[in-house]
This record gives C-alpha cells, sequence and structure tokens, in this order.
C-alpha cells in the first residue's frame, strides 16, 4: 500500500482561495513532515489526482471552505459530501464534494477534507492578513493530524 | 414583470448566474452575469520578467492550464520574434491535444449528460449508469497522461518554457502514451454512439457567426495567427495584431466580462465554431463520424456544440497518435530552448483553447518586463452570443413553467462549456 498523499487545492490567484495549495507547498518544506506522506501543491480540480490517491491508504485533502467560522480555523470532514454545499456551479470542473463522492464511488478512494475556514476570495495574489497570521497554527494543526494518520 | 433567475453556476457570489426577465410572453432582458477574473489580472503581471508570466498566468485555471499557459509563451515569443523549432510546434500541440481530450471528456460525460439523460449531478448519473461516467473518467486520465508526459506535470506545465521545452520526452514515454491511446480509440465508438443517441436539444436556433484560428496545419489548437469569421456564409479574417477589432469589447453593466461583437453581432467560439468556420476540414472517417452525429453545416444550434466536443474528442485522440508516431519516426531530438533576447515591443497569440479563441496580448519593455497585458478568454468572448441564445430559448418557451425554462437556460449555458468562475472553486458548509 503507497503511503499517505496530501493535497492541498487552491488557486493562488484568489486570495484565500488558494490557502489549501499554499498550506501543501510550506508542508512538503516542513522538517516535521512524517517520513513517507507525499505532499502534492494542486489546483482546483481534485480529479486531476486520481491516478495519484489509487491505491492509498489514506489521502488527505486541504482546500478552503466558505462556513461562517473564524477565518484560518480548521475542520476535519470525514465525510465531506453530506456536510457541504454539494451544488455543481463549476461549468468544467467538478465540485470537490462532488470529486470525493464520485472517488468513493468509482476508486474506493475516501479522501478526509481539511476545510480552512475562508471569509472571501478575490483576485489576489496572497492570503488575506487574518488567514496568513494564522499559518503557522495551521500547520501546527494538519501535522499533528498527519502524524495521526500516519501513526495508523 | 415575471423574473427567471438560475443562480450558483459560479462560486463567486452574485457572479455565473442568468436572469431573465418577461413581460407578458416578450423577452424584456436577459443578463448572464460572467465573474471574468482574467480581465482583472493586469496588475498581478505588470512589472514581472518574460519568464515570470506563464507560470503565473497557467493558474488562472486548472482545466485551461495549457492554454494559458502555451498562448502566454506565444505572445512572449511574438513580442521577442522567438521562432521555435518545429519539434517544439509539434510538442506544444500534442500537449494541446492533452488538455483538449480531457476537458471535453470532463464536459461532455459528467457535465453534459446528466443533463441529457435527466440525472441532477454527475454522481447521481454515476450510481444508475457507472459505464458512462467510468468511460468519462478514462479518457479524462488519457488526455492527463499527454499532458502530464509532456508538460511535466498534471495541471500547471513547468516543462513548456519562453523557446521551447525544459526537457523533451523520452522515446519510451512516447511508446507509452501511443498504448494509452491506442486503448483509448477503442472507446471512439461508444463516444460517437452514446453522444448521438442523446435527445434532441434545439430550443434555441438561429442565424449565427462563428470565429475560429485559422491554423496551417490541419486542426491545429496552437499554430496560427489569423481568425477567420463565418457569417452566413461570408468569410472574414482579422490578424490576431488587430483582435481589438475582432473582439470590439463594450462594457456591460451586469458583468465584469467586456461583451465582444464582430460587426455589431454576438459571435460564437469553440468546437462547433471550429468545425463551421473549417467545415471542409473533416477527412477520412472523420466525415463519417460527423455524419453519423448529424452535424449539420452551417451550424445553427449551440446546443450541437455537445456533439462537436465528442467528435474533436475522438479526432483529437487520432490526431495525437499521428502526432506521437511523426515524433518516433523522425526521431525526438533533444533539443534545447531557442535563446530568448528580451527587446521593447507588444506580442500577441491566439489559440484555440478547449471552450474557443484565447487572446493574449502582452506589451514588455527593453528588459523584457510587461508593462501591460490584456487577457481575452473563451468564455468573454461568447458571453454575449449566450445572452442572444437566452433570449431566443425563452422567446420559444415563454408559455412553459419557470423550471423547464430554468432547465433549458442551464442546458444552453453548459453547451458554451464556460469557464465562470474556474479561478475560485472553495466549498460551502451547509
Amino acid at each position: 500500500m503507497k503511503p499517505l498523499l496530501v493535497i492541498g487545492l487552491g488557486n493562488p490567484l484568489m486570495g484565500d482561495d488558494g490557502v489549501g495549495c499554499a498550506v501543501a507547498e510550506r508542508l512538503a518544506g516542513d522538517p516535521r513532515l512524517p517520513t513517507g506522506v507525499e505532499v502534492i501543491a494542486g489546483g482546483s480540480d481534485l480529479f486531476r489526482y486520481a491516478a495519484q490517491m489509487r491505491g492509498r491508504s489514506r489521502v488527505i485533502v486541504i482546500d478552503a471552505v466558505q462556513d461562517g467560522a473564524e477565518p484560518g480555523s480548521i475542520s476535519v470532514l470525514e465525510n465531506a459530501g453530506s456536510q457541504l454545499d454539494e451544488r455543481q456551479d463549476h461549468a468544467h470542473h467538478l465540485s470537490v464534494c462532488q470529486a470525493i463522492r464520485l472517488l468513493q464511488m468509482t476508486m474506493s478512494v475516501a479522501p478526509t477534507l481539511l476545510g480552512i475556514s475562508i471569509s472571501s476570495a478575490r483576485l489576489e495574489l496572497r492570503l488575506s492578513p487574518e488567514v496568513d497570521c494564522r499559518m503557522p497554527a495551521i500547520l501546527d494543526r494538519v501535522l499533528q493530524e498527519l502524524i495521526w494518520n500516519s501513526s495508523k | 414583470m415575471r423574473t427567471i433567475a438560475v443562480e450558483h453556476l459560479a462560486r463567486v457570489e452574485g457572479h455565473g448566474g442568468i436572469t431573465v426577465e418577461l413581460e407578458g410572453d416578450s423577452v424584456s432582458n436577459v443578463r448572464f452575469d460572467v465573474f471574468e477574473g482574467a480581465r482583472l489580472l493586469e496588475p498581478l503581471v505588470r512589472g514581472k520578467r518574460y519568464d515570470e508570466v506563464a507560470p503565473v498566468l497557467s493558474r488562472i485555471c486548472s482545466i485551461c492550464s495549457v492554454a494559458h499557459s502555451l498562448t502566454s509563451l506565444k505572445a512572449t515569443e511574438n513580442a521577442f520574434a522567438v521562432r521555435i523549432s518545429p519539434q517544439t510546434e509539434l510538442l506544444r500541440e500534442l500537449l494541446y491535444r492533452g488538455e483538449n481530450i480531457e476537458s471535453h471528456a470532463l464536459h461532455l460525460f459528467l457535465l453534459a449528460l446528466p443533463d441529457y439523460l435527466n440525472y441532477p449531478s454527475a454522481t447521481a448519473l454515476a450510481a444508475d449508469k457507472p459505464d458512462i461516467v467510468l468511460l468519462g473518467l478514462r479518457l479524462k486520465k488519457l488526455g492527463n497522461l499527454i499532458q502530464e508526459t509532456i508538460g511535466g506535470r498534471a495541471i500547471h506545465p513547468v516543462n513548456a518554457v519562453p523557446g521551447g521545452f525544459g526537457k523533451v520526452p523520452a522515446v519510451d514515454q512516447l511508446l507509452e502514451l501511443r498504448s494509452a491511446l491506442i486503448e483509448g480509440m477503442k472507446y471512439s465508438d461508444t463516444v460517437i454512439n452514446l453522444v448521438s443517441s442523446l435527445p434532441a436539444a434545439d430550443f434555441c436556433r438561429g442565424d449565427g457567426v462563428y470565429a475560429a484560428l485559422l491554423s496551417p496545419n490541419l486542426d491545429s489548437y496552437y499554430a496560427g495567427d489569423e481568425v477567420m469569421i463565418a457569417c452566413n456564409g461570408d468569410r472574414s479574417i482579422v490578424r490576431a495584431a488587430d483582435y481589438r477589432m475582432l473582439t470590439n469589447e463594450a462594457s456591460v453593466p451586469h458583468s465584469h466580462a467586456k461583451h465582444s461583437t464582430f460587426r455589431g453581432k454576438p459571435f460564437m467560439v469553440g468546437s462547433l465554431a471550429r468545425l463551421t468556420v473549417k467545415p471542409r476540414r473533416s477527412t477520412g472517417r472523420l466525415v463519417g463520424l460527423r455524419e453519423r452525429l448529424q452535424l449539420q453545416s452551417p451550424a445553427g444550434n449551440p446546443m450541437d456544440n455537445n456533439k462537436a466536443q465528442a467528435l474533436e474528442l475522438v479526432r483529437d485522440m487520432d490526431r495525437a497518435l499521428e502526432t506521437i508516431e511523426q515524433l518516433l519516426r523522425d526521431g525526438v531530438k533533444d533539443e534545447r530552448p531557442v535563446g530568448v533576447h528580451p527587446r521593447a515591443g507588444t506580442g500577441t497569440a491566439i489559440t484555440e483553447a478547449p471552450r474557443g479563441l484565447l487572446i493574449h496580448s502582452y506589451t514588455y519593455d527593453a528588459e523584457g518586463r510587461i508593462t501591460s497585458a490584456d487577457v481575452i478568454t473563451p468564455t468573454a468572448i461568447n458571453a454575449a452570443s449566450m445572452e442572444l441564445d437566452f433570449q431566443r430559448a425563452v422567446t420559444q418557451c415563454a408559455e412553459r413553467d419557470d423550471a423547464v425554462i430554468s432547465k433549458r437556460l442551464q442546458m444552453i449555458a453548459r453547451a458554451y462549456d464556460p469557464c465562470i468562475s474556474c479561478s475560485v472553486h472553495l466549498v460551502r458548509r451547509l
């Protein structure tokens, strides 16, 4: 079985929408990253990484979530499809929730979603100050989750 | 007044929606509200060095990242009068075909087919007809493999650089691609049979104006510097450098995207436009496939864009295989990118993204830093044409209830395969 895979999603051109991608980039260079964990800093189409997810014991997806919580706070969503808005509101790629559901149905891959709360997404190359200042705490929390998962 | 609103076609609040207002059975107002982030990107690239531009702009969209990356490189190379090698042109075309295969497979099987087969989503379709969804995913994966092999990774290709490629594919990688394509082509008939058997969707027919890249090579997405516009049998040609004459953009209050018209008429770009503007370019078995799909020429039904995508999906597997055979036959040269010597000037590039004409135009200073940039996406170009088709559709069925009209509006929007807000993808808790 292949090791744990972490996929950070997001568009860095759209401010806090890119937080998942930003977390993945920092994780990849963090010495605390558990041995064997693989990290992909991805775009916005989770299905692009279907081949990389095949045969994994565990896949963790990190993505921005708009849930009204304080920006930068993290929630772990084991069954994302039932807790998140699954409407298809993308014209030419699947929403993360739909992609997770389809991965479960077609590949028996069941990613866990680590949602990072954000308040808005707008055209901006940087994260907002309120999310950026929480980045050390976000990394600590994500690493805690990875260490717990990789020890299972 | 009666108002029909289709919301949440996009994640950006207040964007991507369709609003139609009726006075009795007459349509008084139609709005398609596009969030078109590409229009607003100039500040993000202004001052960047020529080799930093494509990596930033390829991020505009995950599905169209190859199109944005290669169009950006082409504009930069045009600005500096860089001539790429024939091998680079072949590899870029192949990379483009990979993106088109992936994009069309995803759009047709997972987004458009649920509409036609009366399923609310791809997941609902997968629960009932898993073979259809699995076929779409299989073909999408084939497109991904081409992009990963030639572009260097699954999205945002890092291997395509100014002047060429950082690394050319090895023979064994091309052989692997050839095997995957031969396997994928076994499903060509299934694709055509499935799409040709879909229920008719003919509720916004009308005279159309179509525009597509005029390429020197057969069915090219990348090569070419002129656009042909077809209108009622007349053909006009516009050079890339004169793209503003082609798009003739005007701001509208309800959209970030400026509306494009040619000589005052909205026009359509994308698969159907490509096949309409260049109807005689179908050769060999593609002629038969086109007949099976009952694709008419001249086109008049924008919903046929779905059929045109099916034809392109099959054709691009053929063409990609031909390109690989050529590369293997000629031998892949271990070329380095040609030298790039920055100079002050402007370069404009037009290519065919999966959903239609994509324009990048940059002005550089003498040090090779961007002083101005203009990016016009196919969705922005199509916006005015979509609004016209929404109006036609509602006029034809104004007496029907809102749910029927709403579904037709969504099907039209999806047939255009728009990139409304792909720059934002976040999820929302219920």
